[in-house]
């Protein structure tokens, strides 16, 4: 489904992603780990296109085709979907308009017809009942005044809502409590298909417990340095990045 | 990320939607301004005495005056004597009775700009008095308002059935020389609206004027005033087009609001005059004094405006709290682009006793335009208890326009509040980012963008407006992005 | 309507000639330009709130005294310069010595600092054509100074302590006073200028100040201006600031005297990095008619600006406020932030407050603020229901609203002048309320 070689890219002049290679296959999840300042969200920032980054080098392609000729909101309607770490807010701009124009942007394209205000409604309520949200923020502003695990939350939902081919999730487990943390993953894992991939990108190890990977990676200095099973998870918690010779501080002082 | 300032400046280019000329046989004055010119036009439309004094009052005033220069706009000075004081449809010596009377080519152009002039308009429930160059052709739903005993008519038919009425308060609330296009329009109006409400009575319907200016190098002057006695309630709504012309249109219209004891008017306004093609050539000047003056008692007046077109608008629709408890509101919504220039706001006078004032100003600029929020909030020293509130946010689309707040506050009473704020911004990378990663184009992001920032105005407008609204800004917007 | 009235004559002829050519030049064609200046009237829009109270009558037009008898500076300022109706008296003043630091005044000027002294007059942004429909005053101090100081500081040199400058004013008869100071200070420099306005004597004058700053590279420099003099003085100054790359610029004023105060503070932000920081405190009472007008102008990119003026008006007098920030094209990336508070305290008094944007740049964050009479409610209660009947929590409220900026003041004599009229202050002014 995706496929990454020697992915170089770099942001204001400066060089985060050194060669990277990953590839994904349909129905898989993959999990990348790494310390801070490793490249794990200029990955995902470089996958739906942000152009605040540059590729000088490398490749990607999805199913096929090659993706970085893309733009983002192409990338985003060929199926590839970016929960983000950090969700601006659109202040006056109701979650429900935002959602609904969002939806049929991608219905339009993929020759669907598109929902009517009241059938999205519906289907938005049911969606967000799934994540423990309560449909009454639907007619708040994006992402205005909600709380951290609202706004992740509200992530994981637009991914449900949007049914993407390809998740990434950047850091979604971050700031959440255990009750939203297990909300969150029984989303993701909601996601789980034959045809869908996912690609998480974590800190700690505590995500990997409720949605177990197929794959991890390690990510130092903008290159996997390590692959392998969920045991490789377990084995980084136990052990610290110090075990690859990465340093770390964040992750040593973690709770 | 500069590829989202490209993709918004990509973005805007449609082009005016209301730039069509009707092919109508008019009769128009010759150019110039003299007091001949004045009592022709006094005389044609068979004016009492008093008007055609009032009228030479004004315009020796204005001849001692000066055009104004503290605006932050820049044009040309106007040549006067190069504009056409009156223009009108030809037609049968007689006003039209009804609308059936009317030339159908005219009911074409009103069709066209999707006003609701015929069997429409009972739908929409809206009665509408449309002014076409200067004069007003036809005002629809007639009865159902006299039956309220509500005078909803041509200023020009109301001088003729209700001068008293005029006589009392045309004038009152902005005097003939109140500033250099007051005194003009005075002298040389030659139509608009004149609303009456009864004590007690709240309009069975919304009124609205739709004004087009049609005519080649004419100017447009009307007068408006509305008069809400004691109790009544009105929601009064004005939209204004013109058509594409190479050369510079003037328009300088006055409007009157009176409100006594408990009254209430809510006038919304949708301005999308021409504004000029993208090089800034061509447009109408909007050089506008609106003001309204609570004289009485918890009287309410509510200005709601969104202005996109005009090459260069004028205007503060002022509110002067006489009257205790009265509240003055204002919201506007103020979208240049290409080379526009708007130098607009209001003006919050308090006078009386727990007086209260909202200003919200939602500015947005684009291309190379200009745009001003100028505002006055004056508590005067009997202003015990008033408040007023400002919010005035700007925001900028690309990187060679200007947005600017020139706010005044001036205080004489230790009692009364005032809270100003304002604020700059863009509609950031990191939006559009979102937006884009949810598949939504470029153009549909930053027109939702903005429509939320301007989302406070918006829910004033009557419903139907407010979609208009909407439209009118993602027209307005078309090419500013990328 | 009434014909513009232009300014006498008799302003623009200075006393004395003891100057060096390039000043003298200078200020010979600044008075030239004088010749038909107009005075401003309510339709001058930077004078619109304060033309009425200006008073320029012809007695007022003389040079006060340039050899009035000199008071010695008090010991424990440290570092002084004291100035007698705008010339500079070294017999009373103790100059600090530092190797990079040289304090001169105008008369003893050598041809090179003397073109020096004269291009930073020149260059000044008090000096630019005024914007239409605006009149400059301060101009005319370039017209009638009779004597200055050039303070220079060589790149990297840093004065440890606050260097005061004392003008005193003698108005013992009418006339007018025309201080100049001009601040060259190299990349990297450090030095805290203390200007301390003071009078004697009840008769109407003038004080006409120039202030220009001129910061290097990495410079940092706190200027605190302090007006305490007497009821007859109208204080009329103009402070201009360029900055360049990395460049730090701290404002403090604090005063009480006077009848017409009037302060022009410009400050340009010309290099990338620079950021400045002006506050501003202002109570008046009785009759008298303070102005602060503000400009700070982004024009490089990536600087940052923060603004705080507080006003209190209390008895039949009038504060004026008009902040503008002006952001260049070319300054993307510019911080603005500006906070304008103002309580009234009778309802004789007049606050005008005009806080201006005007922004050609679209990368940027900009903020103003402003209110009148606003006291925070909670902290009324939450006094109140610590016992304070409502009257006094108003009072403390009030006071800790000014102090906090006072507090800011990093000179210790200037705070604690600035503590005591103020209590001086807040007793006559609560005695009423």
């Amino acid at each position: 489904m995706l496929s990454i070689k020697n992915l170089h890219a770099c942001v204001e002049e400066k060089q985060i992603l050194n060669g990277l290679n990953l590839e994904i296959k349909a129905g898989e999840v993959h999990a990348i780990m790494g310390p801070n300042g490793s490249g794990k969200s200029t990955l995902s920032q470089v996958l739906a296109g942000n152009e605040a980054f540059d590729v000088t080098k490398g490749e990607v392609t999805f199913n096929g085709d090659n993706l970085l000729d893309l733009a983002t909101e192409e990338r985003a309607r060929e199926g590839i979907f970016l929960a983000f770490q950090y969700p601006v807010e659109i202040p006056g701009v109701s979650n429900l308009q935002f959602l609904r124009t969002s939806v049929n942007a991608m219905r339009k394209h993929h020759g669907i017809e598109e929902m009517n205000a009241a059938e999205f409604m519906k289907l938005a309520k049911e969606v967000s009942k799934q994540v423990d949200l309560d449909p009454a923020f639907l007619k708040r502003g994006v992402n205005e005044g909600f709380s951290g695990g609202e706004k992740k939350r509200n992530e994981v939902m637009q991914a449900l809502l949007l049914q993407p081919k390809l998740a990434i999730l950047d850091e979604t487990d971050s700031g959440l409590d255990i009750d939203a943390l297990k909300v969150v993953a029984d989303g993701v894992n909601a996601l789980r298909a034959p045809d869908r991939s996912i690609l998480m990108i974590t800190h700690y190890q505590r995500l990997l417990d409720h949605i177990v990977p197929d794959y991890v990676h390690v990510l130092s200095e903008g290159k996997i340095i390590k692959s392998g099973g969920p045991e490789l998870a377990l084995e980084l918690e136990a052990k610290g990045y110090g075990w690859l010779g990465i340093e770390d501080q964040v992750a040593a002082n973690h709770e | 990320m500069a590829t989202t300032d490209e993709e918004v400046r990509e973005l805007i280019k449609r082009e005016y939607e209301h730039g069509f000329v009707t092919e109508i046989e008019s009769d128009t004055f010759e150019p110039g301004l003299n007091e001949d010119v004045i009592r022709r036009l006094s005389d044609l439309k068979q004016e009492p005495e008093f008007m055609l004094e009032w009228r030479l009052k004004a315009y020796r005033r204005w001849l001692e005056m000066e055009e104004p220069e503290w605006a932050h706009v820049d044009y040309p000075q106007v040549k006067f004597d190069d504009i056409s004081y009156y223009s009108a449809p030809k037609r049968p010596e007689d006003m039209p009775q009804s609308l059936d009377e009317v030339d159908p080519e005219l009911l074409k152009t009103y069709e066209k700009l999707g006003i609701p002039l015929h069997e429409r308009a009972k739908l929409a429930g809206v009665a509408v008095d449309a002014v076409f160059d200067s004069v007003s052709v036809a005002t629809t739903f007639k009865e159902p308002l006299e039956k309220a005993g509500v005078i909803f008519c041509p200023i020009s038919e109301a001088l003729q059935k209700h001068p008293e009425l005029v006589k009392k308060y045309l004038g009152s609330v902005v005097p003939v020389a109140d500033n250099y296009y007051a005194a003009l329009n005075s002298a040389v109006f030659s139509d608009g609206s004149f609303v009456y409400i009864p004590k007690g009575v709240r309009c069975p319907l919304e009124l609205s004027t739709y004004f087009r200016i049609n005519a080649a190098n004419t100017g447009q002057f009307e007068r408006t005033l509305i008069i809400a006695d004691a109790g009544s309630y009105v929601s009064y709504l004005e939209g204004c087009t013109a058509p594409m012309r190479d050369e510079n249109q003037l328009h300088a219209a006055v409007v009157e609001l009176v409100l006594l004891d408990d009254a209430q008017i809510k006038y919304s306004t949708v301005q999308n005059w021409y504004p000029g093609d993208e090089t800034g050539k061509g447009g109408i000047y909007n050089f506008v004094t609106k003001r309204a003056a609570c004289i009485g008692k918890n009287s309410k007046v509510s200005w709601t405006q969104v202005e996109t077109g005009s090459a260069i608008t004028w205007k503060y629709p002022s509110c002067i709290l006489r009257g205790d408890n009265s509240v003055g509101e204002f919201y506007s919504v103020a979208l240049t682009h290409n080379y526009q220039q708007a130098d607009t706001g209001t003006k919050m006078i308090h006078i009386g006793k727990n007086t209260s004032s909202t200003v919200i100003s939602k500015g947005i600029s684009a291309g190379r335009s200009s745009n001003a929020y100028r505002g006055l909030v004056k508590f005067n020293p009997g202003a015990e208890g008033a408040r007023n509130f400002t919010q005035c946010d700007s925001l900028l689309i690309g990187d060679r326009c200007g947005a600017h707040t020139f706010p005044y506050i001036e205080s004489k009473n230790k009692s009364a509040i005032v809270e100003h704020e304002a604020t700059t911004s863009k509609v950031s990378d990191e939006q559009m980012f979102l937006c884009r990663q949810r598949g939504i184009e470029p153009e549909q992001a930053v027109s939702m963008i903005v429509n939320g920032f301007c989302k406070e105005v918006f829910k004033e407008l009557p419903m139907e407006f407010a979609v208009e609204a909407g439209k009118l800004l993602e027209v307005s917007l078309e090419g500013s992005v990328g | 309507m009434k014909s513009a009235s232009t300014l006498s004559s008799a302003f623009l002829q200075p006393a004395g000639q003891a100057l060096p050519a390039a000043l003298l030049a200078l200020r010979f064609d600044r008075a030239s330009a004088l010749a038909n200046l107009i005075l401003p009237t309510r339709r001058t829009e930077n004078w619109k709130y304060s033309a009425k109270h200006l008073k320029l009558t012809d007695d007022m037009a003389s040079t006060l005294p340039m050899n009035a008898s000199a008071e010695a500076a008090a010991d424990n300022l440290g570092y002084t310069v004291v100035m007698v109706n705008g010339v500079v008296r070294p017999e009373a003043s103790n100059y600090p010595t530092l190797e990079g630091l040289s304090i001169q005044r105008f008369s003893d000027l050598n041809e090179k600092d003397a073109t020096l002294a004269a291009d930073l007059l020149s260059n000044s942004i008090s000096d630019q054509p005024a914007k239409s429909g605006s009149v400059n005053l301060s101009q005319l101090n370039g017209a009638r100074f009779e004597d200055g100081l050039l303070i220079q500081l060589q790149p990297g040199t840093v004065l440890d302590q606050p260097l005061f400058l004392i003008h005193h004013t003698t108005a013992s008869h009418s006339g007018s006073a025309y201080p100049c100071i001009l601040v060259a200070a190299g990349n990297n420099s450090q030095l805290t200028v203390v200007e301390d306005y003071v009078s004697s004597g009840d008769s109407c004058v003038m004080v006409n100040t120039t202030t220009e700053f001129s910061l290097g590279d990495g410079a940092n420099v706190t200027s605190v201006r302090l007006n305490t003099e007497g009821q007859t003085v109208q204080h009329m100054g103009t402070t201009g600031v360029r900055q360049q790359r990395s460049s730090r610029f701290e404002s403090h004023s604090v005063g009480f005297g006077g009848t017409l105060r009037r302060h022009d503070l410009h400050v340009r932000l010309e290099g990338e990095g620079a950021e400045c920081k002006l506050n501003g405190v202002v109570v008046t009472q009785s009759t008298q008619h303070y102005d602060n007008h503000t400009t700070i102008e982004h024009v490089a990119a990536n600087c940052n600006s923060e603004e705080t003026y507080r006003n209190i008006a209390a008895d039949k007098s009038h504060a004026v406020f008009n902040g503008r920030i002006h952001i260049h094209q070319d300054a993307q990336k510019s911080n603005a932030n500006m906070s304008n508070k103002n309580l009234l305290l009778t309802s004789g008094a007049e606050i005008d407050t005009k806080p201006e944007l005007e922004i050609y740049a679209d990368d940027v964050l900009c903020a103003h603020g402003a209110t009148i009479g606003q006291l925070d409610k909670e902290s009324i209660f939450y006094l109140v229901s610590r016992g304070l009947n409502p009257r006094d929590a108003k009072v403390l409220l009030t006071m800790a609203f000014i102090n906090e900026l006072v507090d800011q003041i990093p000179v210790e004599q200037v705070r604690d002048t600035a503590h005591t009229g103020l209590n001086q202050f807040f007793d006559q002014a609560f005695q009423e309320v």
